[in-house]
């Protein structure tokens, strides 16, 4: 177990590396600010580079030193010794223990036992924290908005601030009222977090980086393209575009379709961006609508809010993700 | 929204404040203190932020300016430099494809003698593919139209760069473009120190100068015959001369209000026991000087002033620490050139002194620069022994599905 003195001895010689992950819209860039706030030496914060999208799985890093000279590099974090994992739900869809050094801390806002966990992610040489920061925030603010509380887990796991730097931090940064409900929620974690330590510390002094992973070696090479702006489909090369890409895990809502009610009439399917309204031809020479595509259903809505005869409905889906919007407040903005 | 990132700038900044930000609101920050009339410019990712967060201070009625949402690029060139013509102080940003769009109306305000400000978050041009991420577009177009540019390695530095770019262009009345390395710098947050607003108003007042003005009718721009045109172009290239005179001079009274020192040219460990140095610019640095704490047998020559370059003060720091070998790093290629447009530059400087360099390409389309690149870029100068053969190369790239190019 990893002891305040500890902590602080080893940053002076040595970085300290996080990573946290969420969905766009939950906070996990804030969560990561704060972090560097909250810290007394030097630190830098980066987001994933790129667009980020409401529901998109999203990553950011921190760098944490008391050492100048090795905060002031801008490379990107490959080997984090923490991560924290504010939705549960991307468990299951990103690799959220990659570059995790043995022994390191993985923090996991679920209502799952850590045993559970350690099965999902698959690795029996990483600690596990686990905290109910859905409940908590839903208990505190009515709202799922676990950013702030997975802090007060990190707090118990890795002392590397006080939950005073973090308050003051958070002070500096909202609102006067949600300052001191974020404050309130974070003491909670802290005492709430269950730890499951496996008597292991990660090795600060090592970087677990793996020699050029920013190079993706795999991928195609420059001798392997064609023509250099101009891609092909084929997929042998390279694999195209957006249906790759599970935006069915970005939604809150599960869309439902009543084939009792449907009447074919093809608005749907004129209307879905993202083409997960499924048709087939049928015997009779005609369109007939079978589904939804729900692994490229992020939804929006926009099938509900065409059809004519109320043949689509929606359903919160399962699990925190779920309740990011409680239904009561549906509409408010 | 709970969180206002300007909210700091909202209020009279009365002492030197720590606190954290991301490069793009700081500039934001940096350009509400150094008070201008008029901010115009078009959003494009990664400089977003940085207007985003000046219509917020604008908003708030902190900053008495005018903020003018414009269809394109050229129109924010266009009216930025006509603004700074008529006497306003003025303020624009852009990145990658608007810096091309913009290249109609860049030239102007040099000839014109406007001390206009520019922020560039650096970033790729569209080609092959579209690429939002960082590169280092401004080395490769634009860079002899006679604007100043500086480069900035991190947040503290491109907040102060906002202020001594208006410092620049007042005493040089050249404009002045300062970058940085979009998202590595524009959208990572860091720990910088603001400057109290009293200080930065005294570092920057506003000066009397020459502005379109009825008292005094002139021509700005006219159409002038082969009689006078070359003598126009001497006429700049005179006025250019004391520039970098002049940028010591401001980093000089810069140092003298805040502490943090600056230069043309900034120098790390250069008399080290290989007489070898690595020499870029931009946010690689910090990569480089964080590399360094294991690799004490190597310095680092970090070019602050791209634009007019420093010729003279890089020969100078070559020849003073006797350097024999340099390892030119940058993220830009140039696919007709004898040698990228940053490494030219350099050669150009070199070219007296005979130092062995070889050039080599990184990081371009937001690819990371690792301690990877640099130590196969150490070990691969570590060899050389002559000035033969092609001097540059691409480092930290796929040659094949299973081969990385150039290491073995």
């Amino acid at each position: 177990m990893l002891t305040p003195e500890y902590i602080k001895e080893i940053l002076k010689d040595h970085t300290i590396n996080l990573r946290f992950h969420a969905r766009g819209g939950q906070g996990g860039v804030t969560a990561s600010n704060l972090c560097v706030e909250a810290f007394y030496g030097y630190g830098v914060c980066q987001p994933l580079f790129g667009a980020e999208r409401m529901g998109s799985p999203t990553e950011s890093y921190v760098r944490l030193s008391s050492n100048v000279d090795l905060i002031r590099s801008n490379e990107q974090v490959y080997a984090p010794h923490f991560v924290s994992v504010l939705d549960p739900s991307l468990l299951g869809e990103i690799d959220v223990t990659a570059g995790l050094a043995k022994g390191g801390w993985l923090i996991v806002n679920t209502s799952l036992d850590q045993v559970s966990i350690q099965t999902i992610v698959g690795r029996k040489d990483i600690n596990i924290a686990t905290i109910d920061a859905t409940r908590i925030a839903l208990d505190v603010f009515g709202r799922n908005i676990t950013n702030t509380i997975i802090l007060g887990a990190l707090i118990r796991v890795s002392h590397l601030f006080s939950l005073e730097e973090l308050s003051d931090a958070i002070m500096r940064r909202f609102k006067g009222e949600i300052a001191g409900k974020n404050i309130e929620a974070i003491k909670q974690a802290i005492e709430e977090t269950c730890i499951y330590d496996i008597g292991i510390d990660p090795d600060f002094s090592v970087d677990t980086k793996v020699p050029w992973q920013q190079v993706y070696p795999g991928l195609p090479g420059y001798k392997e393209l064609d023509k250099a702006g101009v891609w092909y489909c084929d997929e042998d090369v390279i694999e195209m575009g957006s249906s790759q890409v599970n935006t069915g895990s970005w939604g809150e809502w599960e869309i439902i379709w009543d084939e009792e009610k449907c009447t074919d009439c093809a608005q749907c399917w004129y209307i879905c961006p993202d083409f997960a309204i499924i048709r087939e031809k049928g015997e009779d020479g005609l369109w007939h609508m079978k589904g939804i595509d729900s692994y490229h259903c992020k939804s929006c809505q926009n099938c509900l809010e065409v059809c004519p005869v109320d043949a689509i409905s929606k359903k919160l889906k399962q699990g925190p993700a779920a309740c990011a919007v409680p239904e009561e407040q549906e509409g408010g903005n | 929204m709970s969180i206002e990132p300007m909210k700091i700038f909202f209020k009279e900044i009365k002492e030197p404040i720590e606190t954290t930000m991301i490069g793009n609101y700081a500039v934001a920050g940096g350009v509400t203190q150094t008070d201008p009339d008029v901010v115009c410019a078009f959003p494009i990712t990664p400089q977003t932020q940085s207007v985003e967060g000046l219509s917020d201070v604008v908003h708030q009625g902190r900053l008495k300016a005018a903020f003018v949402n414009v269809e394109s690029e050229l129109a924010a060139i266009s009216y930025s430099t006509a603004a700074c013509a008529a006497g306003a102080r003025a303020f624009t940003a852009t990145a990658s494809q608007g810096y091309l769009l913009m290249t109609e109306g860049l030239p102007m305000a040099v000839g014109w003698r406007l001390p206009l400000t520019m922020m560039i978050s650096a970033r790729s041009f569209n080609s092959p593919n579209l690429s939002i991420w960082n590169g280092w577009e401004f080395t490769q177009v634009n860079s002899e139209l006679g604007w100043n540019i500086i480069v900035s390695e991190n947040v503290q530095e491109t907040y102060d760069a906002a202020i001594l770019s208006v410092m620049i262009s007042e005493d040089s009345l050249f404009p002045t473009i300062f970058v940085h390395d979009g998202f590595i710098i524009s959208h990572s947050v860091q720990k910088l120190t603001l400057i109290p607003d009293e200080i930065v108003r005294k570092m920057t007042p506003k000066k009397p100068r020459h502005t379109i003005n009825t008292s005094k009718p002139g021509t700005w721009g006219g159409i002038v015959t082969p009689s006078f045109f070359m003598e126009g172009r001497a006429n700049l290239e005179e006025a250019k001369e004391p520039v970098l005179g002049q940028m010591i001079d401001v980093f000089k009274r810069f140092k003298k209000e805040t502490g943090r020192k600056y230069n043309l040219i900034e120098t790390y460990n250069l008399d080290n026991s290989s007489k070898t140095a690595i020499c870029t610019m931009g946010s690689m640095c910090g990569n480089i000087i964080s590399w360094m704490t294991k690799n004490k047998d190597i310095g680092l020559i970090k070019i602050r002033t791209y634009r007019p370059f420093p010729y003279e003060e890089l020969r100078k720091i070559v020849e003073d620490h006797n350097l024999e070998k340099l390892i030119l790093l940058e993220k830009s290629d140039s696919l007709n050139g004898m040698l990228p447009p940053f490494s030219m530059s350099v050669a150009s400087a070199l070219y007296p002194l005979g130092t062995l360099f070889r050039s080599f390409i990184v990081g371009l389309g937001g690819r990371d620069v690792t301690r990877d690149e640099f130590d196969i870029a150490k070990k691969k100068v570590a060899s050389i022994s002559d000035m033969k053969g092609q001097l540059y190369s691409y480092l930290g790239l796929r040659e094949t599905k299973d081969k990385i190019y150039g290491v073995d």
